[in-house]
């Protein structure tokens, strides 16, 4: 037994070894070849977008197919972990990234040291108005816009027809509550455990974009404003709480420990709940698993600000690409001719398109480039001026996720009350911006 | 006396290779930390000093004495769950029963998961099996264990003992199979009963494995990290997070790092205090045979 076991752990060694010679001959053979042909520039990429990391890869794979001197490192961190937190602790590793993501203002003043100037990209030109906004200091832009994103409510087609319900119809909150009631009132009939997932756990769907359509308002749609705000009126509480008092009422419970796979895959791609509230980035999740359900069973619904605003989406950038200012002209060079080909070049025009399945953020995109049913809502949206802008990425760093989404756990799960919360978002507000 | 020089240089040099390795890698990084801790280093700016204003604001941060006594709430239950435990299963398998090392291996298998897979798993275990369980049975008890800070804190607490029990389990079984053969047996034909004979030979005799483990257990109770951050992430409301989850938000969550080091300068003080106190106290009670 003793022996064979022997026998056993010196054959695991011996092919061990052997494979991590080999492996190593190989890639000193490809570098010697690049060399050859020219400068070798190796880009390392470091980004947030969980959905599309296997479409990105292969565009990425694509780039140096064509630009063999060109070698790109692809390293994503994001979905449900702090990709903020993981960024700085890359940079303190001291391997910083030559491309990273900043969200807004708030980031940029963050990163402000090692961000580089990117009005010299073809992107920069052709980025749609007003997206660059967000990241321009003393009129030098410092990040490029990944995509247009939208939320709002999302629903089950099948389910509302079932209960008679008109989804065009509804425009307004009590309109919403409305067919809310009416839906729960047949919960049994129509097959659901509940109206709605409300996912507490997920601090940046409560934190961060719920609070945004309500904050949205306070500070004109103007991510700068919020940016600026030494502290916050919070002018649109009330509306805010019948929304959130909503969903939580009728939805699955407990809310507090409910999290996205829950909310998405689970409940909404399975037919338990009729309506959440995302994003059209939810569309290839919902795609894996169903693609017929998620092209022709799902549609968004408004998400109503009462008393403002109450047929509109919450419309806006999610991330900017930017550029490390610190690495060397060339690879610097290399990294911005990359995202410029992604975007702009025809082939990457393609892969955005139809791999990425992004709403564009740039000219020169047909105007039906985008083909999933929440996308074309999110883009109608926009262009019918029922959009209200993304400002979250001025909040304090952390406030919306740590101190506002926390305490919405508590109160959902009644341990606090409203008005504590309100207090304490103005409180922690204020501390932060000092 | 020539001699005896040599024989100093010698200690020294053998000492130095660990003393330079720690210096380098404990003490010096300790004092550039507290150094950290009087500036407004932010991760990316360049530091400033800024003396005291760091402590100073850590006097009102309610959400850090809160997450500093959850884990020790924490700590001194894991502390008496995870031994009794450990010991229980190590009583068990160095009994003469049938396949006690397969046993020994099955108990020390959690011990090999890491601690955020194992948040995971003990996530979907929290929150699907008993949310089906309860709605199965309508034991309303079962439903929404992470969603609450009390059932949360036992959650953590299942958690820590279900992966640190067997690992004192193998200390305390090293340490009961040194027990001479013929001390259990004089016993016997004195006639113990099997309490006795746990409570006034096996027990004082295991008293270093109670040393370590308690060391142990203290401050793996104080530093867990990766468990509450998969297991509930500090939710609901920050009131399951342990004080190890809410220096390292501070520090990358809201990009405070030099106020992140203060808490880490009290956090060690008071875990090297209860650890080193408890070693003390434990090393007096042990005997030699």
């Amino acid at each position: 037994m003793k022996r064979l076991m022997c026998l056993i752990f010196t054959l695991v060694l011996a092919v061990y070894l052997l494979s991590g010679c080999s492996g190593g001959g190989k890639t000193a053979n490809t570098e010697s070849k690049n060399a050859a042909q020219a400068e070798k520039v190796t880009v390392d990429v470091f980004q947030f977008k969980v959905e599309f990391k296997d479409a990105f890869e292969s565009a990425a794979k694509k780039y140096t197919e064509s630009h063999p001197n060109v070698t790109i490192n692809v390293t994503t961190v994001g979905g449900g972990t702090d990709y903020g937190a993981a960024l700085k602790a890359k940079f303190n590793s001291g391997e910083e990234p030559a491309v990273f993501n900043v969200g807004g203002p708030q980031d940029v003043a963050i990163w402000k040291d090692k961000l580089a100037d990117v009005s010299d990209t073809k992107a920069a030109g052709q980025a749609l108005p007003g997206l660059l906004t967000g990241v321009t200091i003393d009129g030098k832009p410092y990040g490029l816009p990944y995509n247009i994103e939208g939320y709002g409510l999302i629903y089950n087609k099948d389910i509302f027809t079932k209960a008679g319900i008109k989804a065009e119809d509804i425009n307004t909150f009590e309109k919403l509550e409305e067919a809310v009631k009416t839906l729960d009132a047949n919960k049994s009939k129509l097959g659901i455990d509940a109206v709605f997932a409300l996912p507490a756990k997920e601090t940046w769907v409560t934190g961060l974009h719920m609070s945004n359509a309500f904050f949205s308002p306070e500070f004109d749609g103007d991510i700068m404003k919020a940016f600026n705000a030494k502290t916050i009126d919070f002018k649109y509480q009330d509306a805010m709480k019948k929304m959130l008092d909503l969903q939580n009422k009728y939805s699955v419970q407990p809310t507090a420990s409910l999290d996205y796979a829950a909310q998405v895959q689970k409940l909404f791609g399975t037919g338990r709940v009729a309506i959440i509230q995302q994003g059209n980035w939810v569309f290839p999740d919902l795609s894996k698993m169903d693609a017929d359900f998620a092209q022709n069973k799902i549609g968004m619904l408004p998400y109503p600000v009462y008393g403002y605003k109450e047929d509109c989406y919450p419309v806006g950038v999610p991330m900017y690409w930017a550029f490390n200012k610190n690495k060397d002209p060339n690879t610097l060079k290399a990294a911005k001719d990359f995202i410029d080909w992604l975007y702009l070049s025809d082939e990457g025009k393609k892969i955005v398109m139809e791999q990425f399945k992004f709403i564009p953020a740039y000219n020169g995109y047909p105007s039906d480039a985008v083909s999933d049913p929440l996308g074309k809502q999110v883009l109608a949206a926009a262009s019918q001026g029922k959009a209200i802008n993304w400002v979250f990425m001025g909040y304090p760093d952390g406030w919306g996720m740590n101190k506002l989404g926390q305490d919405i756990q508590l109160y959902v799960s009644g341990q606090l009350e409203w008005d504590k919360l309100v207090d304490n978002a103005k409180k922690t507000w204020a501390e932060a911006r000092k | 006396m020539k001699k005896r020089k040599n024989k100093n240089a010698w200690y020294w040099m053998f000492l130095a290779v660990c003393l330079v390795s720690l210096v380098i890698v404990v003490f010096i990084p300790l004092a550039i930390g507290i150094w950290y801790s009087f500036t407004d280093w932010t991760g990316i700016n360049n530091p400033t000093f800024i003396g005291m204003k760091n402590y100073a604001r850590l006097k009102d941060d309610k959400l850090f004495w809160h997450s500093l006594l959850f884990s020790a709430k924490f700590s001194a239950v894991s502390v008496i769950a995870v031994n009794t435990v450990g010991l229980t299963l190590a009583m068990l398998v160095t009994r003469n029963i049938k396949g006690k090392n397969a046993l020994r291996t099955i108990f020390f298998m959690p011990n090999l998961i890491g601690g955020l897979i194992l948040g995971f798993i003990w996530q979907f275990i929290f929150v699907d099996i008993f949310d089906s369980i309860s709605r199965f049975t309508g034991i309303k008890a079962f439903s929404g264990w992470l969603a609450d800070p009390n059932t949360g804190f036992w959650g953590m607490v299942i958690l820590a003992v279900w992966q640190m029990g067997a690992y004192v389990m193998v200390i305390y079984i090293a340490f009961i199979e040194s027990i001479p053969e013929e001390l259990l047996e004089a016993a016997e034909i004195d006639g113990v009963t099997p309490f006795q004979r746990f409570r006034h030979i096996i027990f004082p005799l295991i008293a270093p494995a109670f040393t370590i483990n308690l060391f142990i257990t203290l401050s793996n109770g104080f530093k867990l990290f990766d468990q509450n951050l998969a297991l509930t992430n500090g939710g609901p409301g920050n009131m399951t997070q342990m004080v190890a989850l809410n220096i390292y938000q501070t520090a990358f969550g809201e990009s405070m790092m030099a106020y992140a080091q203060i808490k880490a300068v009290i956090f060690l003080v008071i875990v090297a205090t209860f650890s080193l106190t408890q070693v003390y106290i434990n090393k007096k009670r042990e005997v030699e045979l």
